[in-house]
């Protein structure tokens, strides 16, 4: 593609976007930092008028935030190797035939996707006690939550895999290499960025899992974050400042990781395996 | 996958361990108490009294779990479902009629009139009616509240108006009160699409002659037509449609209304926030002198009917009566009782509202007790608000909400 | 048994064995409750048997009974218009912004990335700063619609019923467009210059160049990107209970949020299950639409 004639119009276009786009984080930061009565004002106020971070450590502690955060950390970790684990070696396959077993096995892979988590809750959590899972319920979690990230982690991996150069996997194979010689040693190293991207991605949407959370671990040193933060959702204690402060508190590690990430997760798409 | 089944082996074996270490030694009997308490991040009657319970008992071990108000009567139909009720839990009054109903509650009527702490002739009719089923009694009030008007009286007092009697004078006071260029709304209440809505809207059907089983009065049609009117001419905010009471009441609290329908659990918050002088008033009546009615808030405590120590539950539930006492000058709850003076709060503004919502009590009619109240619920909420909505008139959103209760309650 | 051990190391064995341990998760984490809800779909349920398999048949009842709703009609209609806007201005905007990123001006990349943060935000946050931020009378929103002039009068996002269900999907849209976004980056990335080079010295214009060369290339990414969208806006719940709650007067209800009130607001299992189960059409539409698009597949 040709040089642009103007590239700083074009910056200066791309920060406005990005500024619009970003503005609802900037409000949960605004947001977090106002008083009781200047949170309800009209109209509102675009800098807080007295900033009180106080109201940080405040949540930090009170909030028993450390476990919670813990509890995700050990969910996310969880839900990622599950899939990593479950997902990698299903995609890699369907990508590398074609036949109508192959379309009816994504066909089925997306069909399971049909039921919103709130409904399958109910039969997970029925199933879940009769086998005594229930007692292990971070686990109990992991089993469900991964379910509802592998057919989305295949779909893509697949993608990946689909850029792999099939000429260099059957010469491994001529060269005396079993198949799973081959898988490990040739396919996997040459997708592993894509693998890679994709695990971090997996990792960053079970962080914020709530609804078997929810119902399933029952006691609080167990919970994730997701949980801890709709004890404020109650019906007569909406303290909107406590909210965003535990918000922020909850996505800034991630933002800030995939700040300093988003390069390379990017470019682990973008470039495929050998391009 | 290997290492998932490890995982798997490793937690059924550890659930088998802890199951035979309790068959062999004698350990102390395990009370598993829910309740909302403590959900919010800061300490509420039933976790602060199941904590004492448990230090002063060494042969009983109170679990205590908070959960979400939301969440509370799902979670309970879950567990008790797949066998893994609590032994104690505590429901909003409205709700309590669908477990008692269906005998997933414990009948206590015979343990109670042997009881020196417990005396059903102690509590106010309202709350004692929502946990009776059949004339059974399947728990005990743990605490209640109602509703009344809320005035911003700097504001009525500036525009040279009266705390309102009727709902015509609620009306015309608001429309005074309004003043668009300060952003105040002259009133704001809650109509939100769900039990809020209701238990704000019940006491108006109520005071017109209705009940829960009979919505469709022509007094009901008006209040309708009256806070559409309120809603279109700006008299009121129209996001009284989808707030809460609490965040309704925090635009009372930063002026930005002048008048709110809320109730006692304020209290404590609009002394704080509230740059003004307020003072709290009955509910309107249809015309002066007229028939009188309140919501009826609070929740009931009951032992579930699978617990395997019911002797044990019901020692908490004593306990528990015994603090009622406490629950005002510690939680801000007021007690469901008619023997409890309230002790002054040292706040003259919260012990003059304290009086008005002592007598508004009096006409606080519970909702239900029937055990699909829910679904009644939702035809009064959805009836409401496809009203004010202008989805539908008065008359026909009310019809299609009656037509529905005639359905689950016959 | 050897058959079997070298099939397992060399031959399809190897092929069915990483398909089938993860087809079998998948249909007992996935499967069995998807048969659980369609049984009690035809099922009477109460709290008594939420447990168990075996319940009175009601056979057509219950979806003759949701059918009959009067609110049916509208959750279907907010359904079509949350689904469509949702994966329209997604789809649209991400696609815009694909393209614009991939101009070669100072730190295009970097603030790319900004734009995927989204991803990463737990629906539940999403919901409550977008509940905030559309308040009526205290929302920035509004705040910033007056102060340049668009509005005269504060518009009330999530109590107005005409504007309610846009409400979310504008919130949904916001959360969607980073997955849309660099999906179809990593697409456009894969489409070879010199193609565009080649049809450059033919002098094709940029939209020719679009309509012969990118679109016929991002076909299976395009593909993949619509139909993930529709199933995950089909998912999207969250925000429901953050933002409206359906509301008002179910004018932002949506077949999702409809089902879960059944069950747990009403506590009519058997019609929420129901309901869920009748998304299993539009699901339908969107896996045979997925597996369509990647019958054009190029392996590389």
């Amino acid at each position: 593609m040709t040089r642009l004639r103007f590239p700083w119009l074009f910056l200066s276009v791309a920060l406005l976007l990005a500024a619009a786009y970003l503005f609802p984080l900037y409000w949960m930061y605004v947001t977090s930092l106002k008083g009781a009565s200047e949170i309800f004002a009209n109209p509102p106020t675009f800098w807080p008028r007295d900033p009180d971070p106080a109201i940080y450590p405040e949540t930090w502690i009170r909030r028993t935030m450390p476990v919670f955060l813990w509890n995700s950390v050990v969910i996310a970790a969880g839900v990622t190797a599950l899939t990593v684990l479950l997902g990698t070696g299903c995609a890699y396959v369907l990508a590398r035939y074609r036949s109508g077993w192959i379309d009816v096995a994504l066909f089925v892979i997306l069909m399971l996707q049909v039921l919103p988590a709130s409904v399958m809750i109910t039969p997970l959590y029925v199933g879940f006690n009769q086998i005594g899972l229930l007692d292990t319920p971070r686990l109990a979690v992991i089993l469900a939550a991964a379910a509802k990230a592998v057919p989305f982690y295949i779909v893509l991996v697949r993608a990946t895999f689909m850029n792999v150069p099939r000429e260099l996997e059957e010469a491994a194979l001529v060269d005396g290499n079993s198949r799973w010689g081959a898988f490990f040693f040739i396919v996997l190293p040459l997708a592993r960025n894509g693998i890679l991207v994709l695990a971090i991605l997996t990792f960053m949407t079970a962080f914020g899992e709530y609804i078997y959370s929810r119902s399933i671990i029952t006691e609080p040193r167990y919970q994730p974050a997701s949980v801890g933060l709709s004890g404020f959702l109650g019906p007569n204690s909406t303290q909107w400042n406590g909210i965003m402060a535990y918000s922020a508190i909850y996505v800034t590690p991630i933002l800030v990781l995939f700040v300093i990430l988003q390069r390379r997760i990017v470019s682990g798409l973008t470039a495929g395996a050998l391009k | 996958m290997k290492l998932s089944t490890i995982r798997l082996w490793a937690g059924t074996a550890i659930a088998g361990m802890a199951l035979s270490g309790a068959a062999l030694a004698q350990e102390p009997v395990t009370l598993v108490i829910w309740s909302i308490d403590g959900a919010q991040g800061r300490p509420g009657p039933t976790d602060t009294f199941s904590r004492e319970f448990d230090e002063m008992n060494d042969d009983i071990v109170v679990e205590y779990r908070a959960l979400q108000f939301d969440e509370i009567v799902n979670e309970t139909l879950r567990a008790y479902a797949s066998g893994n009720a609590p032994d104690i839990v505590s429901f909003d009054n409205p709700d309590f009629a669908l477990f008692s109903s269906r005998g997933a509650m414990l009948d206590i009527t015979d343990m109670v009139a042997e009881s020196d702490a417990i005396d059903p002739e102690n509590y106010f009719e309202g709350p004692l009616n929502s946990v009776m089923w059949e004339g059974r009694m399947y728990g005990i009030p743990k605490y209640t509240d109602t509703i009344g008007v809320f005035y911003n009286k700097d504001l009525l007092e500036a525009a040279g108006v009266e705390p309102p009697r009727t709902w015509a004078e609620f009306e015309a006071a608001a429309e005074k009160l309004t003043d668009p260029a300060a952003g105040v709304y002259g009133a704001t209440f809650s109509a939100r699409g769900n039990e809020e809505g209701t238990f704000q809207f019940l006491p108006v059907i109520q005071m017109s002659g209705g009940d829960y089983s009979n919505v469709n009065t022509p007094g009901a049609q008006e209040a309708l037509a009256r806070m559409k009117r309120m809603i279109d001419n700006g008299w009121a905010s129209q996001d009284v449609l989808t707030l809460g009471q609490y965040d309704s009441t925090g635009t009372f609290n930063s002026g930005n209304a002048a008048m709110a329908i809320s109730g006692p659990w304020e209290l404590d918050r609009m002394s704080e926030d509230a740059q003004f002088e307020w003072g709290v008033t009955l509910l309107p009546t249809f015309e002066e002198g007229g028939a009188r009615s309140s919501a009826l808030g609070g929740f009931n405590l009951g032992i579930m009917s699978t617990t395997e120590h019911p002797e044990e539950a019901f020692r908490a539930l004593e306990y528990f009566a015994e603090q009622d006492d406490r629950l005002f000058p510690e939680f801000n709850y007021l007690p469901a009782r008619n023997d409890i003076e309230l002790p002054s709060s040292g706040n003259p503004a919260i012990d003059e509202a304290l009086a008005v919502f002592q007598e508004q009590l009096q006409y606080a009619q519970p909702r239900g007790p029937h055990p699909d109240w829910q679904q009644i619920s939702k035809a009064i909420y959805d009836a409401m608000q496809a009203a004010l909505t202008g989805q539908a008139e008065p008359e026909a959103a009310l019809a299609q909400a009656q037509a529905t209760i005639d359905g689950v309650v016959n | 048994m050897r058959r079997i051990v070298s099939s397992l190391v060399d031959g399809r064995g190897f092929d069915i064995l990483l398909v089938g341990v993860t087809m079998l998760f998948l249909l007992v984490m996935a499967g069995l409750p998807l048969v659980y809800n369609v049984l009690m779909s035809f099922q009477q349920v109460d709290m008594f048997t939420l447990g168990a398999w075996v319940r009175p048949w009601a056979g057509w009842d219950n979806y003759r009974a949701v059918l009959s709703q009067p609110e049916f009609p509208l959750v279907m209609r907010n359904t079509a218009v949350f689904v469509f806007g949702s994966i329209a201005g997604q789809f649209v905007l991400g696609f815009a912004f694909a393209l614009f990123f991939m101009l070669r001006f100072p730190f295009a990349a970097t603030i790319r990335g900004l734009f995927l943060v989204s991803w990463v935000m737990p629906g539940l946050v999403v919901g409550a700063i977008w509940s905030w931020m559309l308040a009526g009378d205290y929302g920035v929103v509004n705040a910033i619609l007056s102060g340049m002039g668009l509005v005269d009068r504060p518009l009330f996002w999530k109590s107005d019923p005409g504007l309610s269900i846009w409400a979310v999907t504008v919130a949904n849209i916001w959360l969607g467009l980073a997955f849309n976004m660099l999906l179809l980056s990593v697409g456009l990335a894969a489409i070879p210059r010199d193609l565009y080079e080649a049809a450059e010295l033919d002098g094709a214009g940029a939209a020719q160049r679009f309509a012969t060369i990118t679109l016929p290339m991002m076909r299976s990414t395009i593909g993949a990107v619509l139909a993930l969208g529709l199933i995950y806006t089909l998912q999207q719940f969250d925000l429901f209970p953050a933002i409206t709650e359906g509301g008002p007067a179910n004018s932002s209800n949506v077949a999702q949020y409809w089902a879960w009130q059944w069950s747990f607001q009403v506590f009519d299992f058997a019609k929420g299950a129901t309901v869920s189960v009748m998304m299993l059409a539009f699901v339908l539409v969107a896996a045979a639409a997925y597996v369509w698009s990647t019958r054009s597949e190029v392996r590389g």
